[in-house]
C-alpha cells in the first residue's frame, strides 16, 4: 500500500512542477509564427468549424473554403458530420459553424425561426436530385427515359436483394430521399434498396456502365460522374414540392438553390472568413471541376488549390 | 460429471417425442400457413410513414428541440451537465490535441505528450511497458494520425476517469450491501445486451451532437463494465480476513480501506483496463454523435468504401488499445506479485524516476519551443504503404476470389436469408408471433414463453414489427453461421495447443477492433446488401464464441476423453460423442453471447445496406421528421435483444448439464 501511496504523490508532485513549467514558459516559441502570419494579413479572423457532409461535391466547396479561410488567417477545422438535423443541432450546440450547400428546401426552419443558424442564402450551385440509368440502357431501352413505362422493365433489374421486384438503389440515409413515396404512388413494380452510402452507388453506376448490367438508381447534379458516364434520367411528372416531408410521391424531385447556413457565431463576427462565407457564390461546373480532381486521386487539399490558383479574380471577388 | 454420461444413454426419445421433431412440426405448419395467407397482416410500414409512436415521438423530441432553452430541466440540468463535460474534453483537448487560442499548437506538442506517456507508464509500471507504450503511441504518429489520435485519446479519457468516479463507488456499494446489487444487477443486465447504436440518438437528442454527447453515449457503455467488475472484486474478498479484522473491532470504513480494496485492488485495476478499452471501442461509433478523433477517417473511409484508409485508422485504434492494454496488464502482475524490494532497487527505481521525470520536463519545454517538437514530422509516415497494400490485398482478392465472394453472397441470401425472412416478414404477424412463442416455450419452458409474448405485442405495438422481423433474419443466420464456424474452431483451439497459439492473437485483435473497420473490406467483398451486416456479425461475434467454445473443450475432464480413445473412438467420435456433449454448458452460454453481439453489430448493417431497425436508427439521425421513428427503431431493437436474451436464458437454466 505505501508503495502506491508514494507514487500517486510523486505523481502528483510531478504535474505540478510540469503545470509551473508551462506558465512559466507563457508564450511558447512555435506560436510566434502564426501570430505574426495573422497580422500580416490585416483584420484579426476567428476560429470556425465546417460541417463535412459525405458527397465529394461537398467536400470540393468546403476545401475551397478552406483554403481561402486559411489564406486569410483564419483557423478553419473540418468535421464529418450528417446532413441536416444532426449538423443543426450541432451549430446550435456551437461544435460547427457552417454548411456550405444544405438541399432541404426549408428544414432548417426551426432552427432559423429561434435563431440557432443564419440562412446566407444561396451558394450558386443548383441541385437536382432524380432517378438515372446507365447510357447504354437509355439507348437500348429509348423510352425507359419516361417513368410511366419503368414497369415494362422492372424484372430486367431483379436481384436478390430486391424480393422478386426491380431493385431501385435509394439514395443514402441522410441525404434527400423520396423513393419509396415514389414507388408506392406510381404504382412501380420496384424494391427500394437503401444502399448506405454515396460510394455504392458510385460503383453500382460504374460496374452498370462498364458491365453493361441493368441498373437504375438515386443520383444528383452537380455531380462529376453524371458527366464522366452520362447517366440519364428517368422523368417523372414534373415536380409539385419543396419539402421533401411533404411530398406524395406523384412527382419528380424539384431542382433547387443550394443555401449555406451559418452558425449565429459565423454569421454576425463580420470577419474575414465571415466576409468570404457571405460573398462566396460559384457554379456547378467550378465544383464539379474541383470534386472530379479529388476523385481522380489529388488530395482535397490540392485539388482546391489547383481551382483557386487558376480563379485568382473569382477568389479575390469573394475576399473583397 | 458421470450425470451427463448417463443423460447420453438414455435418450430423451423414450420420454417423449424428441423435440427436434416438435421443432420442425411448428416450421413446417408456420410455413404452410404463412404460404397460405403471404402478405397478410403483415404490418409493413413505408420508410417515410409515421407510426402512431414514431408521430408522437417525433412531435415531442421536436418541442423539446423548441424549448431546450426555456425548460428548467434543460436549463439547469442537462445544460450544465452538457457544459461540464464539454468543458472537461475541451480541457483536456487543449493540452494534447487542440490548438490554444492564438496559438497553432496545444499545451504540449507531440513530443511532451510521447514523454508524459513514457513517463506515467514507467511510473505504474516498469521501464520496458513505458518503451513499448512510447514506440505504440509514435506507431500511431507515423500512421499520419497523430492529431486524431490524441482527439480520441482527451475523449477515451475523460470518459473513463468520470465512469470510473461513478462506477467504483458505485461497485463497492453493490459489493458491500446485497440491497445495492439487487438495485444494480438489472441496469447491468440490461446494459450488456443493449446495442450501442441504440442509445446514440436519445443522447444526442438531450445532449446535442458534439464531444459531451460522444463522452456521455461513452459513458453509458463503460459505466457498468467498472461497476461490475468493482463488486466482483469487492465480493471477491476471502471472508476470513474480513471476519478477523470485524472481531478486532474495525470500523466498516477502515474495513474497506484497509482490507477489502487492498485485497479487490486486482480487479479494480483489471475493472480500469476494461473501462479504458471499452471507451476506445466506443471512440469509432461515437463519431455519428460529434466525437472527434479517430471514429471520423473511419466512418469517412467507409463512406467513400476506401479500404486502405480504414485499414490505417484501425489500426492506430488496435495501437492504441495494445497500449492501453499492456500498460495496465503489467501494472496488475506487479501488484500480484509482491516481493519486497531491497534498498538498492527501490534506490534506483528513485534515481530512474528521477532521470526519466527531468527527460520528461525537457522535452515538454522542447516540445513548446521547437516547430520539430511541437508537430509530429510529416515526413515520418508509413500510411501509404500500409493502405496500398490493405487496398491491393483486398482489391486483389475481390479480383481473384470475386467469383466465390458473389457466390457465397448469393447462395446464403436465396437459400437461407430470403426464404427465411418472408417466412418471418410475409406470414401474418400473429402466426409468426405464436410460432417464436412455441419456440421459445420448447426451448426455455412455459416463463420464457410468457416473456416472449409480452416482449412481441410491445414489438408489435412500436409499429415496427416488419423491419424487426427483417432484423431479427439477420441475426438468426449471422448467429446460425457464426456457431458453425465458432464451434469448428472453439473445438480446434480446445484440443490443440498450437491451434490456441496461432488464433488467439487474432481473436484477441478482432475483439478490440471498432466493428466499423471490418465492415470496409466486407463491402468491398460483397458489395451493399444484408449478407455484407451478416459477414460483419460473423466476424464481430467469432472471437467471443471461439473462446467461450474453446475454454468449454479444455474443461472436458480428460479421463472422459481417454475412455472415449481406449474403447477405440475416432477423433470424430471423440468430438461429437464426447466432448461437444460435455462442454453443452459453454455452447449454450457461447450462442448466447454470439446472439447478442451479432445484434449488436447486425444493426450497423443499415450503413452498407442491411435495412431493417438499423437503418431507420441511421436516418433517424439525419432527418427531422424521422427523428421518432429512429428512437423507436431503437426501442425495437432493445426490445428484439431482450427477447433474444431472455429466451437464450431460460434455455441455458432449463438445458444446463447438471454440475456434478
Amino acid at each position: 500500500m505505501t508503495g502506491k501511496t508514494k507514487v500517486g504523490f510523486k505523481l502528483s508532485a510531478i504535474a505540478g512542477a510540469a503545470a509551473l513549467l508551462l506558465t512559466a514558459c507563457g508564450g511558447a516559441g512555435v506560436d510566434a509564427g502564426s501570430t505574426a502570419s495573422a497580422a500580416s494579413t490585416g483584420a484579426p479572423c476567428g476560429s470556425y468549424t465546417i460541417a463535412m457532409h459525405a458527397w465529394v461535391g461537398y467536400t470540393a466547396s468546403a476545401q475551397v473554403l478552406t483554403n481561402v479561410g486559411k489564406s486569410l488567417g483564419c483557423d478553419i477545422k473540418q468535421v464529418k458530420l450528417d446532413e441536416a438535423k444532426t449538423s443543426y443541432d450541432a451549430m446550435e450546440s456551437g461544435t460547427v459553424d457552417l454548411i456550405v450547400e444544405d438541399w432541404g428546401g426549408g428544414r432548417w426552419k426551426d432552427w432559423v425561426d429561434r435563431g440557432a443558424v443564419v440562412d446566407l442564402g444561396s451558394d450558386g450551385n443548383v441541385g437536382q436530385i432524380g432517378m438515372y440509368v446507365p447510357k447504354w440502357m437509355a439507348e437500348k431501352y429509348p423510352d425507359i427515359t419516361d417513368a410511366a413505362n419503368l414497369n415494362k422493365y422492372a424484372d430486367l433489374f431483379k436481384t436478390p436483394e430486391s424480393k422478386g421486384k426491380g431493385a431501385w438503389l435509394e439514395g443514402p440515409p441522410g441525404y434527400t430521399t423520396i423513393g419509396e413515396k415514389l414507388i408506392s404512388a406510381n404504382k412501380l413494380n420496384y424494391t427500394a434498396i437503401n444502399v448506405g452510402s454515396e460510394q455504392a452507388l458510385i460503383d453500382a453506376f460504374t460496374k452498370g456502365t462498364e458491365n453493361k448490367t441493368p441498373v437504375i438508381g438515386y443520383w444528383w447534379t452537380p455531380h462529376y460522374l453524371l458527366a464522366k458516364l452520362g447517366l440519364v434520367r428517368v422523368n417523372f411528372p414534373k415536380s409539385t414540392w419543396t419539402d421533401a416531408a411533404k411530398a406524395d410521391g406523384t412527382t419528380d424531385y424539384p431542382a433547387s438553390d443550394l443555401e449555406k447556413l451559418a452558425s449565429k457565431k459565423l454569421a454576425t463576427s463580420g470577419d474575414a472568413f465571415s466576409k468570404l462565407v457571405t460573398n462566396w457564390k460559384w457554379t456547378n461546373d467550378d465544383q464539379n471541376a474541383v470534386a472530379s480532381d479529388i476523385d481522380g486521386g489529388m488530395t482535397p487539399e490540392a485539388a482546391a488549390q489547383k481551382w483557386i490558383d487558376a480563379h485568382a479574380d473569382v477568389v479575390a471577388s469573394w475576399t473583397k | 460429471m458421470s450425470s451427463i454420461v448417463e443423460q447420453e444413454l438414455i435418450p430423451e426419445a423414450k420420454k417423449t417425442i424428441p423435440r427436434g421433431w416438435i421443432f420442425a412440426g411448428i416450421i413446417v405448419v408456420w410455413a404452410i400457413i404463412g404460404k397460405i395467407m403471404n402478405g397478410k397482416y403483415t404490418l409493413a410500414v413505408n420508410l417515410a410513414d409515421q407510426t402512431k409512436m414514431s408521430a408522437s415521438i417525433n412531435d415531442w423530441a421536436n418541442h423539446l428541440g423548441q424549448n431546450r432553452q426555456s425548460n428548467p430541466f434543460f436549463v439547469y440540468f442537462i445544460t450544465p451537465v452538457r457544459e461540464f463535460i464539454s468543458g472537461l474534453v475541451d480541457f483536456i483537448r487543449s493540452v494534447i490535441s487542440v490548438p490554444l487560442a492564438h496559438s497553432s499548437i496545444p499545451m504540449l506538442g507531440w513530443l511532451g505528450i510521447f514523454a508524459v506517456i513514457g513517463f506515467i507508464v514507467f511510473i505504474t509500471s516498469n521501464f520496458r511497458q513505458s518503451l513499448f507504450a512510447m514506440a505504440m503511441i509514435f506507431s500511431v504518429g507515423a500512421l499520419g494520425l497523430w492529431t486524431q489520435s490524441m482527439d480520441s485519446l482527451a475523449l477515451v479519457l475523460t470518459a473513463a476517469i468520470l465512469s470510473l468516479i461513478i462506477g467504483i463507488p458505485v461497485g463497492i456499494w453493490a459489493g458491500l450491501s446485497d440491497r445495492g446489487l439487487a438495485v444494480v444487477t438489472p441496469i447491468l443486465d440490461l446494459a450488456q445486451i443493449l446495442p450501442t447504436l441504440v442509445y446514440l440518438a436519445p443522447v444526442a437528442l438531450f445532449f446535442l451532437i458534439g464531444p459531451a454527447a460522444a463522452t456521455i453515449a461513452t459513458m453509458i457503455y463503460t459505466i457498468p463494465i467498472s461497476i461490475r467488475l468493482t463488486a466482483f472484486g469487492i465480493r471477491g474478498v476471502p471472508k476470513s480476513p474480513v471476519e478477523a479484522s470485524v472481531s478486532m473491532g474495525t470500523t466498516k470504513w477502515q474495513l474497506l480501506r484497509h482490507v477489502q480494496l487492498p485485497m479487490a485492488s486486482r480487479t479494480i485495476v483489471l475493472g480500469i483496463n476494461q473501462t479504458t478499452l471499452a471507451a476506445l471501442s466506443f471512440a469509432v461509433i461515437a463519431t455519428l454523435i460529434g466525437a472527434p478523433g479517430l471514429g471520423d477517417p473511419v466512418v469517412q473511409a467507409l463512406v467513400l468504401r476506401n479500404v486502405g484508409d480504414g485499414a490505417v485508422a484501425g489500426l492506430a485504434v488496435v495501437l492504441i488499445a495494445i497500449m492501453f492494454d499492456r500498460s495496465t496488464s503489467a501494472t496488475l502482475k506487479k501488484q500480484g506479485i509482491y516481493v519486497p524490494p531491497s534498498e538498492k532497487a527501490i534506490r534506483n527505481r528513485r534515481i530512474g524516476i528521477g532521470i526519466f521525470g527531468a527527460i520528461t520536463v525537457a522535452a515538454i519545454v522542447v516540445s513548446r519551443q521547437f516547430k520539430w517538437a511541437a508537430f509530429f514530422p510529416e515526413s515520418i509516415n508509413v500510411s501509404k504503404p500500409i493502405a496500398d497494400f490493405a487496398d491491393k490485398f483486398t482489391s486483389g482478392a475481390v479480383d481473384h476470389f470475386g467469383f466465390a465472394t458473389t457466390g457465397l453472397n448469393t447462395l446464403i441470401t436465396e437459400t437461407i436469408l430470403n426464404p427465411l425472412e418472408s417466412l418471418l416478414t410475409g406470414t401474418p404477424w400473429f402466426i409468426t408471433s405464436l410460432a417464436i412463442v412455441a419456440i421459445s416455450f420448447l426451448l426455455g419452458g412455459a416463463r420464457s414463453a410468457i416473456v416472449t409474448t409480452i416482449l412481441l405485442l410491445a414489438i408489435v405495438s412500436t409499429g415496427l414489427w416488419q423491419d424487426t422481423m427483417v432484423t431479427f433474419t439477420q441475426t438468426i443466420v449471422a448467429t446460425l453461421l457464426t456457431m458453425i464456424i465458432g464451434v469448428i474452431l472453439g473445438v480446434w483451439i480446445g484440443r490443440s495447443e498450437r491451434a490456441d497459439k496461432v488464433l488467439r492473437p487474432f481473436l484477441d485483435a478482432g475483439q478490440v477492433l471498432p466493428a466499423f473497420v471490418y465492415l470496409i473490406p466486407m463491402l468491398g467483398f460483397f458489395g451493399p446488401s444484408r449478407f455484407t451486416g451478416i459477414a460483419t456479425g460473423i466476424i464481430y461475434s467469432i472471437p467471443i464464441v471461439v473462446k467461450i467454445v474453446g475454454q468449454g473443450i479444455r474443461e472436458v475432464p480428460v479421463n472422459m476423453n481417454e475412455a472415449a480413445i481406449s474403447a477405440g473412438s475416432t477423433k470424430w467420435q471423440q468430438i461429437t460423442k464426447v466432448q461437444l456433449p460435455a462442454a453443452k454448458n459453454s455452447l449454450l452460454l457461447a450462442t448466447n453471447q454470439g446472439l447478442i453481439f451479432v445484434l449488436a453489430v447486425i444493426v450497423i448493417g443499415g450503413f452498407v445496406g442491411s435495412g431493417g431497425l438499423g437503418y431507420l436508427v441511421l436516418v433517424g439521425q439525419s432527418k427531422v421528421e424521422m427523428t421518432g421513428k429512429g428512437l423507436v427503431a431503437g426501442l425495437a431493437i432493445l426490445l428484439l435483444g431482450v427477447m433474444i436474451d431472455r429466451i437464450a436464458q431460460y434455455t441455458v437454466r432449463r438445458n444446463s448439464a447438471p454440475k456434478q
